[in-house]
């Protein structure tokens, strides 16, 4: 096995265009490794001591997400919080302390698992993820980056070297709550996330967009009918938000859960999304992350 | 005594364990040693029609590949229906077919791959019910030939017990309300955080071999039987161990690398996966099917119980034997039920094989008891508090065998756990308190301990206990430095090693400290009339007048006469050692009185009876059927407690299994009988960060015949009734039992 850590983003580059595989906490290539589900690679180097990939940067176009942001760096990091709060919520649940300390955003995005917790929120917050190789750097909006469990469009030489996350309209809100039976070292059995912008002058909606984790091959978005621009955000609009949540969700029977619970599970979940991205647009204090608050039998 | 009034009791063993100093069996690496890993079945039930190991054995690095051709023909378990391997059917997915050895444990993985089996699949017997239909296949055609008279048996039925006493059919009569209920539980698991490893090294005819077990010498005695050697042959040395919940009790795979060993003149290292942790062992917690039905009179007493069993043996009799009664015990409770009759069986399946996990039968037959005792309470409109006030028994009540208590603490347990969680005050919508109450026998055993003092002063305590991690061992040096006006960090331990000490049981049956104990204060008994003898003659005083104080022997009423321990020691290096031993007496288990058993098996009849309420508060989320256990107050009656920040410790670990049990764990099995969540993120156990708030009282009675200074077990006990405490919280907000274990939010919501 050939192991390199690279300085900059340039000698990573290089290294993967000689075909080694990038890592970074190592929290999904490891375990998966050690469960035998897939070898190590032959060639490996190692990205996390790559400075550029750490920061976070914000201008007023928006945020700048290095993706060796860690997701303990992210559920507590002010402007993510602020702004970004639904993103907040799904780093904060991720694994264990250990885990959110040594895991990646980029590993997870580029992980590509229908469950993973920061892609519903990335969806809702319009993300876009840089990719680059030797060749070139190219952006792509978050929602077309995955194509099926474990897939996606990156090119094995690709490194995803940043998120982009636009600047939020004044008077939006966004959260993300999952389905889980504990409270450490979980995955998601259903989760949603949702972004709720309000009209400046009073409480009805101007832009609303939800995504779901765990019910299909890949994270999904959820068509809202275009009516629920300019009303209120009721127990009708929820209703129907829980509705068409559920009938967008493809979910499997596994040992997690059968398809019927998901389906129906998954809606509870958006319902109460959409309601907390409602209550912050609103200025409302909801904590992160919302599974201990307005989520999962919480105290 | 209270030892954490006197002294802060720091556990000897923690240090180690915390720092990453200690070692563990994965941890020890001998010159020369080879790996091991086992073939597996990988299917419930099948019968051999081709072992091929050519090709495993042709793979470079490979030092030997043994099957049951390799081994003495040796049956061994409780009922003798098991070998080390497969020979001609296997059983459940996790038999042993082969063993291999090999210079790493790559190679081994890969020769265990290249081991070529075929089977003919034969039909797999997996439910309850239908295994006790005359035409259901069995599991062990040849089951009436296992040497196995101490049981009742006949088929796919391993065992079979009832509890009877008074008449039921007149009891049922005579009741104005009868109650009907049935209850399934799912198999579940120990989950010790160390998948087990074992070393095994050879020198001439000696075989030592380093074990993840908790009882040493049960792992001795398989591997004497199995492999036909003397016990002075086989020395068995725990270094330490990391968690066992029962899943580590009894013989295992210590034979399997011991003959590995010998065939490669070789050490030889097992190391298992958590996967293999999960499937191969003979310790999961049976799963049950409940079906009881109570007579009540309209003022709520108890006339009349009917109950039956079946509980799932899986494969083999690893130490189930006894399971029937057991579990019969806990469905009869701890109540005055004047007319019983409780039939119990123990059903053979093609699953993995069950075993004692701590507490075995006790919290899903507890949990079916109590969710059935609240629908007793509703049927008469009673409180279900007041409900169990009516009917538990108390001090000098005549339980459901017959046998009269003496001093007991249940109704003060039931008392403090419901005045902890103030019981019946207004609560948040979709919060509600539960309550259950169980108890447990205490296991009255063998054992021994010899207790040195050398030159120094310096103490050894060596002990046949094994310490699985509740401290119990830990405990024992406080009890024989008490004894000897000394300190426990005078003592240092030589425990876990079958070479150097007397026999004891293991850490299994909570017996550690009732026996273990008991055999420190003999042998501390022992070395203070030693020490006292010596000093009488060095200051020439009455032996009788000589007290052991602060590290002296001085002579009562003068102070200034008097003789240091280390200046004793020092004396008795020249002369008659300072050298004791100690046995824990033999304690008589009451008889049955005025009651009936089939099939018998000892249980029925308990000494030094523990006991315990214990009073939960969840939250309910009605749209997903998540419950979340918010608050848990318990109280214990397990006699005197010797070290109350570890008996804490113990009950809060067993009402966090017990939760695990309530509500998210529980084993799947896919329709070919093999398991389809083996491993940590599919077994959802609780986390720290689900624990909620524990409140603990100890109701302290000094009783006799039990364990040192009147205390009895406590490993067990807390783990008993969490399960049904939750279940009665849940009812109340659901306003029906949920009927299966584990109470999972998907079970929950399919009832909403």
């Amino acid at each position: 096995m050939r192991f390199t850590k690279a300085e900059t983003v340039e000698e990573a580059l290089h290294a993967m265009a000689a075909g080694a595989r990038p890592i970074a906490g190592g929290s999904d290539l490891m375990v998966a490794a050690r469960q035998g589900k897939s070898p190590l690679p032959e060639s490996i180097v190692a990205i996390d001591r790559i400075p550029a990939l750490s920061r976070m940067d914000a201008d007023e176009r928006g945020m700048r997400i290095g993706a060796a942001v860690s997701h303990a760096q992210l559920e507590v990091d002010p402007r993510i919080v602020a702004d970004y709060t639904a993103l907040a919520d799904a780093a904060a649940l991720v694994g264990s302390p250990a885990t959110r300390h040594v895991g990646t955003i980029g590993g997870n995005i580029m992980n590509s698992s229908p469950a993973m917790d920061t892609g519903a929120p990335l969806v809702v917050l319009d993300g876009r993820v840089e990719l680059r190789s030797l060749d070139r750097t190219r952006q792509i909006d978050i929602s077309e980056m995955w194509t099926g469990p474990g897939q996606s469009v990156a090119a094995v030489d690709e490194l995803c070297t940043a998120i982009l996350l636009p600047e939020r309209a004044p008077r939006s809100g966004s959260g993300y709550v999952r389905l889980e039976y504990r409270r450490a070292m979980e995955i998601a059995v259903v989760g949603a996330a949702a972004s709720v912008t309000l009209a400046p002058d009073g409480d009805l909606l101007a832009a609303i967009s939800v995504a779901l984790t765990a019910v299909a091959p890949t994270i999904v978005s959820v068509e809202i009918p275009k009516e629920a621009i300019g009303r209120p955000v009721d127990d009708d609009l929820l209703d129907r938000i829980a509705v068409a949540a559920s009938e967008r969700a493809q979910p499997i029977s596994d040992v997690r859960a059968s398809a019927r619970y998901r389906k129906h599970i998954v809606g509870v979940m958006a319902r109460r999304a959409a309601a907390s991205a409602f209550g912050r647009a609103r200025g409302e204090t909801i904590g992160v992350p919302l599974n201990r608050t307005a989520g999962i039998g919480a105290p | 005594m209270v030892i954490s009034e006197s002294r802060p009791f720091l556990r000897a063993d923690g240090p180690d364990k915390v720092t990453g100093s200690g070692r563990y069996v994965a941890d020890i690496s001998l010159t020369g040693m080879a790996a091991a890993k086992f073939k597996y079945a990988g299917m419930a039930h099948g019968r051999i029609t081709k072992l091929d190991l050519e090709a495993a054995r042709s793979i470079p690095g490979v030092y030997a590949v043994l099957t049951h051709k390799d081994v003495p023909d040796v049956r061994f378990g409780a009922i003798p229906d098991r070998k080390l391997f497969a020979s001609d059917v296997v059983r459940f997915e996790g038999e042993v077919v082969a063993a291999v050895a090999a210079i790493d444990a790559a190679t081994a993985a890969r020769a265990v791959e290249a081991i070529v089996v075929e089977y003919e699949p034969l039909p797999i017997v997996d439910d309850l019910e239908a295994a006790l239909d005359e035409n259901s296949p069995l599991v062990h055609e040849s089951w009436a030939d296992y040497d196995a008279d101490h049981v009742v048996r006949d088929r796919n039925v391993a065992s079979f017990s009832s509890i009877e006493r008074g008449d039921v059919e007149a009891g049922m009569a005579e009741a104005d309300l009868v109650v009907t209920s049935r209850f399934e539980a799912d198999a579940s698991h120990a989950v010790p955080i160390e998948p087990r490893g074992i070393l095994a090294q050879w020198e001439g005819d000696r075989v030592t071999i380093w074990s993840s077990t908790q009882v040493p010498f049960q792992a001795r005695a398989g591997v004497c039987e199995t492999l036909g050697l003397a016990t002075n042959k086989v020395r068995i040395i725990v270094p330490h161990l990391g968690g066992g919940f029962g899943g580590k009790c009894g013989f295992h795979f210590e034979a399997h690398v011991a003959a590995l060993a010998r065939a490669v003149r070789r050490p030889v290292k097992l190391v298992f996966t958590r996967e293999e942790e999960f499937v191969a062992p003979d310790r999961r917690r049976e799963g049950m099917t409940i079906d009881v039905t109570s007579g009540i009179r309209r003022d709520g007493t108890l006339v009349a119980r009917r109950g039956r069993m079946l509980l799932d043996n899986g494969a083999y009799t690893a130490d189930a034997d006894f399971f029937p009664q057991l579990a019969a015990m806990h469905l009869a409770g701890p109540y005055k039920i004047p007319n019983v009759l409780i039939e119990s069986s123990l059903v053979y399946t093609n699953r993995q094989p069950s075993g004692s996990v701590r507490a075995p039968t006790a919290p899903q037959a507890c949990w079916a008891l109590e969710a059935h005792t609240d629908e007793l309470a509703d049927a008469v409109g009673m409180d279900p508090v007041a409900f169990r006030r009516l009917n538990a028994i108390d001090s000098g009540s005549v339980g459901v065998v017959g046998q009269t208590y003496g001093e007991i603490g249940l109704q003060q347990c039931i008392n403090a756990a419901v005045e902890e969680i103030e019981y019946g005050s207004d609560l948040p919508p979709d919060e509600a308190v539960g309550v259950a109450i169980g108890w447990w026998p205490s296991f009255p055993g063998p054992s021994g301990v010899y207790i040195k003092i050398d030159d120094d002063g310096a103490g050894q305590i060596i002990t046949g206990a094994q310490e699985c991690g509740t401290g119990a061992v830990m405990t024992i040096p406080h009890i024989v430095a008490d004894e000897l006006g000394m300190q426990p960090g005078d003592f240092e331990l030589i425990y876990q090693d079958t070479g150097a000490a007397p026999y004891d049981v293991g850490a299994t049956g909570s017996q550690t400290l009732l026996n273990n104990g008991r055999a420190a204060l003999a042998g501390a008994r022992e070395l203070a009339r030693q020490l006292k003898e010596l000093a009488a003659e060095h200051l020439e005083a009455s032996t009788e007048d000589i007290v052991l104080q602060s590290g002296e022997a001085s002579v009562v009423g003068s102070p200034a006469s008097s003789v240091s321990i280390v200046e004793l020691a020092a004396i008795a290096a020249d002369n008659n050692l300072l050298l004791a031993h100690g046995s824990s007496e033999v304690i008589e288990t009451p008889p049955l009185v005025g009651s009936t058993c089939v099939g018998d098996q000892g249980v029925a009849a308990w000494s030094a009876p523990q006991f315990s309420c214990h009073a939960v508060r969840v939250r309910l989320d009605r749209d997903t059927g998540v419950v979340r256990v918010l608050e848990v107050s318990t109280a214990h009656d397990s006699g005197t407690i010797i070290n109350p920040l570890g008996a804490t410790g113990q009950v809060e670990g067993g009402v966090l299994m017990g939760i695990g049990q309530a509500l998210t764990e529980g084993t799947r099995y896919d329709e070919d009988g093999r398991q389809l969540n083996a491993g940590l993120l599919e077994y959802k156990l609780q986390t720290i960060a689900d624990a909620p708030t524990i409140a603990t009282r100890f109701i302290e009675i000094d009783t006799p015949d039990a364990g040192p200074h009147g205390a009895k077990g406590l490993a067990e006990a807390p783990n008993v009734a969490t399960a049904g405490a939750i279940a009665n919280a849940i009812a109340k907000l659901v306003g029906h039992p949920i009927r299966r274990l584990p109470m999972t939010a998907e079970r929950v919501w399919e009832t909403l």
